[in-house]
């Protein structure tokens, strides 16, 4: 049999170094009174991308608290904005105005996340580097937007149904414009088989009193990795997952363990296991060229859709 | 010597050279053999190099417009050398994060003791803060919103108006000292209870007021309210919470759900201790009040009796309570009736609680 040619990413980040970022990060945010906010992110990304590897060089993000702090600035101008329609309506105790003022309040709120998911994306990958070659997201703000609306609506009419296909299909967009360099993305996954491992997860974890509950989040990992397609001209690689079910086990108690007894002091230690645990589950498999990525993406340096997704609490990839 | 061995990316492929770097007067001279054998060089002007702000202990620099091109050299030597070549231009900069570059318990150790410093701030800055704030804000916006807040929960209640007339002008014969404008408000509710909000509007159920019996119970309920005002603990205790959960939150952004639990719930039993020391302070200045109007202090050890009758003094649930242990409470008053000298009898008062008597058959 032929040996299959297997990569992987290792992270190399110490809890008492992210530990000291952290402190560092929310002193400096308190004494200026959360100005410091957008740098603190910064430095905290750049450590993260800093101990990450991949065949021997380190990721770096080139982001800076200065383009994140204008982001910010205009985030804070947009929930603002926001929340001044919302209590303008409460105010006026007028019963037609109120109600406008919850509904632009909560479409607003709605419209946002599409929004903030496109800008963060475009900036997270802008940013990003390895070996000097940057990766890219080529996204459509106006299409991404159009998918949510309709998705969503249709989801509202399904009771939640259409929700997985729904998620299919934003992570089948956004990987399908992602670039590293001259490398592309797809997404495999489909929304029947996705609807399902939630149904037999949801239903599973009820009966066993949440024991399922591991095998169900193994799965959904399993699931989002397991489609994940890389493509490098004509060479076709493939994510691959190794975690288990067990290994889920270990990693929630420990990590529940270690935050519950240090009264949440140790988490930068469980965040580090956490990033270990993801990085050493995933493989990629296929002959990859690492010598001969092109570089093809432009810059982009407008941090606003960044921030936006970190207010509304959005993760990212 | 001016040679380095450096990792050199060129921007445009992801192929990583082994390159020598070389220290020229006013350039970095960067060559390498690329895979064909073939000799390469780089030629970087030494204003637009810029230094990477890292963590780790490898030097990074980057060069160009965008994409550009990068070196990276572990070499322990360059930045003294770097230095000593050029006296002109600063590669690196001190930085509060260089403090990342230590060893680990130098880390854990700095780190502790800013968390340390972080507590003396949140249980001894808060409050004092707090405090600070509150003394600052303008008397009539204070006004302006204890009456927004008092219009729109009185709706809840159904006043009773004659007894709000009569007990309105039994406060009227107690000089509180305070310059807030007192405006008293009776309601038919059965709990013995009554509170004040900011700006001077009191509230008083009229449960409370049939459980009493003598004129310094319903003197000291009022004092103790009228303290309240006066001292602004409304406003003390919203922006000691306002900055307790500004605090925690900030502290616990990136934080997950557990300790952010954890710690609200913290957070809560703190607020309820400071607004516990408010209670207490509202007695004091209360019975200050008494002491100037020549009233019996006895009026609080029986107010006080009369809440523990009714409240009953489970000790495991009132530890959680806003009010002080009311046997703590009663025990402060009954010192205080000790030390009290002459006291006067108050007919005009006395007339006037009998007229809420009347009222309340
Ligand atoms: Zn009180």
């Amino acid at each position: 049999m032929e040996q299959q040619e297997t990569r992987q990413l290792t992270f190399h980040g110490e809890g008492a170094k992210l530990f000291g970022i952290y402190i560092v990060n929310i002193l400096l945010t308190i004494v200026t009174f959360g100005l410091y906010y957008p740098w603190a992110r910064a430095a905290l990304l750049k450590y993260m991308y800093e101990e990450s590897e991949f065949e021997g060089s380190r990721f770096t993000f080139h982001g800076t608290g200065k383009e994140m702090f204008i982001g910010f600035i205009k985030a804070i101008g947009i929930f603002l904005g926001l929340y001044a329609i919302l209590f303008g309506g409460i105010l006026s105790q007028n019963a037609t105005l109120m109600m406008l003022g919850l509904a632009v309040f909560y479409i607003g709120l709605l419209l946002l996340i599409p929004i903030a998911i496109h800008g963060a994306l475009r900036y997270r990958a802008s940013r990003s580097s390895w070996r000097g070659i940057h990766f890219g997201y080529r996204g459509d703000r106006k299409e991404l937007l159009n998918t949510f609306i309709i998705g969503s609506i249709i989801t509202l009419v399904t009771f939640g149904i259409y929700g997985a296909w729904l998620i299919i299909e934003l992570r089948k967009y956004i990987f399908k414009n992602l670039r590293f360099g001259n490398i592309t993305f797809s997404y495999e996954g489909e929304g029947g088989a996705f609807f399902w491992l939630n149904i037999k997860g949801y239903f599973l974890t009820i009966i066993t009193f949440g024991i399922y509950g591991f095998w169900w989040v193994k799965d959904l990992f399993n699931y989002y990795v397991n489609n994940i397609r890389m493509y490098q001209g004509e060479t076709r690689l493939a994510f691959r997952s190794t975690a288990t079910a067990g290994g889920y086990f270990k990693l929630l108690i420990v990590n529940v363990l270690i935050v519950v007894l240090s009264l949440g002091l140790a988490t930068p230690w469980a965040i580090v296991r956490t990033m270990q645990f993801v990085f050493s589950n995933i493989h990629i498999d296929g002959p990859l060229d690492v010598d001969a990525i092109i570089q093809t993406e432009a810059d982009y340096t407008d941090a606003t859709g960044e921030d936006l997704a970190d207010m509304i609490d959005i993760g990212i990839v | 010597m001016y040679n380095f061995s450096v990792r050199y990316h060129d921007g445009r492929l992801s192929i990583a050279h082994d390159a020598t770097l070389t220290l020229m007067p006013d350039h970095w001279l960067i060559h390498y053999r690329d895979p064909s054998g073939e000799l390469v060089s780089a030629r970087w002007a030494l204003h637009s190099i810029v230094t990477d702000e890292n963590f780790s202990n490898l030097f990074i620099f980057r060069y160009g417009e965008f994409p550009q091109q990068t070196i990276e050299c572990k070499d322990d030597r360059l930045p003294e050398t770097l230095k000593k070549r050029y006296s002109e231009k600063v590669f690196f900069k001190r930085r509060i994060t260089d403090i990342f570059k230590l060893n680990n318990t130098t880390i854990v150790g700095v780190a502790l003791a800013v968390l340390a410093l972080m507590g003396l701030g949140y249980w001894f800055g808060l409050p004092w803060l707090a405090g600070a704030v509150a003394s600052r804000f303008p008397v009539s916006t204070e006004v302006q919103m204890g009456d927004t807040m008092y219009e729109n929960m009185i709706r809840a209640y159904d006043v009773d108006e004659r007894l709000t007339a009569v007990t309105s002008d039994f406060a009227k014969a107690i000089d509180f000292k305070t310059h807030y404008p007192i405006r008293i408000t009776v309601v038919k509710n059965k709990e013995v209870n009554a509170f004040a909000l900011p700006g001077g509007r009191i509230v008083v159920f009229d449960g409370i007021l049939r459980k009493m019996h003598t004129k310094e119970e319903l003197a000291a309920l009022l004092a103790h309210e009228v303290s309240h005002v006066h001292y602004r603990h409304s406003l003390r205790n919203i922006f000691r919470s306002l900055g307790g959960y500004l605090f925690i939150s900030l502290l616990l952004n990136d934080v997950n759900g557990v300790v952010t639990v954890l710690a609200d719930n913290s957070n809560t039993l703190a607020n309820l201790t400071y607004s516990r020391e408010l209670e207490t302070e509202a007695d004091s200045k209360g019975m200050a009040i008494f002491k100037a109007n020549g009233l019996d202090l006895k009026g609080f050890v029986d107010l006080f009796t009369v809440l523990k009758g009714e409240h009953g003094d489970v000790e495991a649930l009132k530890l959680l309570s806003t009010h002080p242990l009311t046997e703590d409470r009663l025990r402060a008053a009954a010192a205080m009736v000790k030390g009290q000298g002459a006291v006067r009898d108050d007919g005009d008062l006395e007339r006037k609680w009998e007229v809420i008597e009347n009222e309340l058959k």
